[in-house]
């Protein structure tokens, strides 16, 4: 029988790249979609918020962020791409030792970055700068409120509007009770026992029976404005004193700001763990001797997600630290 | 068998890739120490608001640059991979752009004083 010989040279489908290489490359896009979305977000958000009133999107130093901190997580990462960098180019030489060295120094930054996220949240919490707990919906200084000749203005948080219109604020004003009542229950002397018994009497003081005669209600003798502003106060004198106080602070926008850098550091922290995960893998792989030249382009791969999750803090850490 | 010079020359491409590597970690660590300065500026007051907005962002986008360049090799892959990054890249521009007039503009109150609706009806 005939056999036909095709003599036309072979063609080659598809891109001049290693599969692997495009299927990265292809994952990465989704992840840079992701990631814009959030911060895409976030700056909407921030810039949303009015330039000229006097509530302004919260300072790093209002929110207790620690640039430094931000700055050494961010060297840690910088560092971390060059050892990945290095155990690929190792990898392509054939040093096996030198890889498994590498891979070990990229997973424990990487450790050192999430427990340095870790004393960042732990802060977050001890200041209760947490979703939804921070004090806000706040109207106006309550000085300047109490001089405003306008009349809704005087009248904006009694309790009927405040059930209706600000349940925040009321749950804010029930936070800070509980919170100075253990403080002031405790036995632990901050010095500032004297100042939160204060604010908690003033606070439980009998409601002002002052008719409103649209709403027929009362006033509360301190509105969840002037709770924040007398919380701020006696944080400001705890910092000065150098003393935790376990009190949730008034921050305009600060649930917004919670929201926004919890999502944005935990979605990429939670991407830093994928990446260590698969660094244990390799040295797992390097333990039981399965690891060898032929994964150099594994070793790439996984380098190209680092460098990515790198990136990503690259414009985090300016975005919440610094700017 | 390799040749002694194709070896040489190869080894030498690799000795200067690990050169460019050890650049870039160099040059992203200060370029950190910078925007941190920066910010420190402001802080301080000799450093206004807007410069240091400039130099952070841009110290932010050159970071980037490098990563993606050297570490990422896109400086080899550029050619075989622009297609799949640069749409990306402007939908992703794009969508925030899109958001800015309704939720960004919109609530800034304008400048200059607003001038009362002009009647067009019932001037004849």
């Amino acid at each position: 029988m005939t056999q036909v010989v095709f003599d036309k040279p072979q063609e080659h489908m598809g891109l001049p790249l290693p599969t692997p290489k495009v299927a990265m490359w292809l994952f990465l896009v989704t992840e840079i979609m992701f990631f814009t979305a959030l911060i895409g977000t976030y700056l909407i958000l921030r810039n949303g918020t009015p330039h000229n009133s006097m509530h302004k999107w919260p300072t790093p130093h209002q929110v207790h962020l620690n640039e430094l901190l931000g700055a050494i997580n961010t060297f840690v990462l910088i560092c971390s791409s060059f050892t990945v960098v290095l155990a690929h180019h190792a990898a392509v030489k054939g040093n096996m030792r030198n890889v498994t060295l590498y891979i070990a120094i990229t997973l424990a930054l990487g450790a050192v970055f999430l427990i340095i996220k870790g004393f960042e949240y732990n802060a977050k919490y001890q200041h209760d700068i947490i979703p939804g707990h921070v004090g806000e919906s706040l109207p106006p200084d309550p000085e300047k409120m109490r001089a405003s000749k306008d009349a809704s203005l005087q009248n904006l948080l009694n309790i009927e509007r405040e059930k209706h219109e600000h349940p925040a604020g009321m749950q804010y004003f029930h936070r800070v009770h509980e919170q100075l009542s253990s403080i002031t229950e405790s036995s632990v002397d901050s010095g500032l026992k004297e100042e939160c018994a204060a604010l908690l009497r003033d606070m439980d003081r009998a409601p002002s029976q002052e008719q409103d005669a649209k709403e027929q209600s009362y006033q509360r003798p301190l509105n969840p404005s002037e709770v924040g502003a007398r919380v701020n106060e006696i944080l400001e004198h705890a910092e000065k004193k150098n003393v935790e106080l376990h009190l949730t602070p008034a921050i305009p926008f600060g649930n917004l700001w919670a929201s926004c850098y919890f999502a944005l550091t935990g979605f990429h922290a939670l991407h830093v763990f994928g990446g260590i995960v698969i660094f244990a893998i390799i040295l797992f792989m390097a333990a039981v001797g399965r690891l060898g030249p032929q994964n150099a382009t594994m070793l790439e791969m996984t380098g190209l997600y680092w460098h990515f999750v790198d990136i990503v803090w690259i414009f985090l850490f300016p975005l919440l630290y610094l700017v | 068998m390799t040749e002694p010079g194709h070896a040489t020359t190869h080894d030498a491409s690799h000795d200067m890739r690990v050169k460019a590597y050890f650049a870039v970690f160099i040059a992203l660590s200060v370029f950190t120490l910078v925007s941190f300065i920066a910010n420190y500026g402001v802080r301080q007051g000799w450093l206004g608001v807007e410069t240091s907005f400039v130099i952070i962002l841009g110290v932010a986008i050159i970071k980037a640059f490098l990563v993606g360049l050297i570490f990422m090799h896109l400086n080899f892959d550029w050619g075989r991979v622009y297609f799949i990054i640069v749409p990306i890249s402007i939908l992703g521009v794009m969508m925030m752009i899109v958001l800015m007039p309704d939720i960004v503009m919109a609530w800034q109150p304008s400048q200059e004083p607003l001038e009362p609706p002009v009647s067009v009806t019932g001037t004849r």
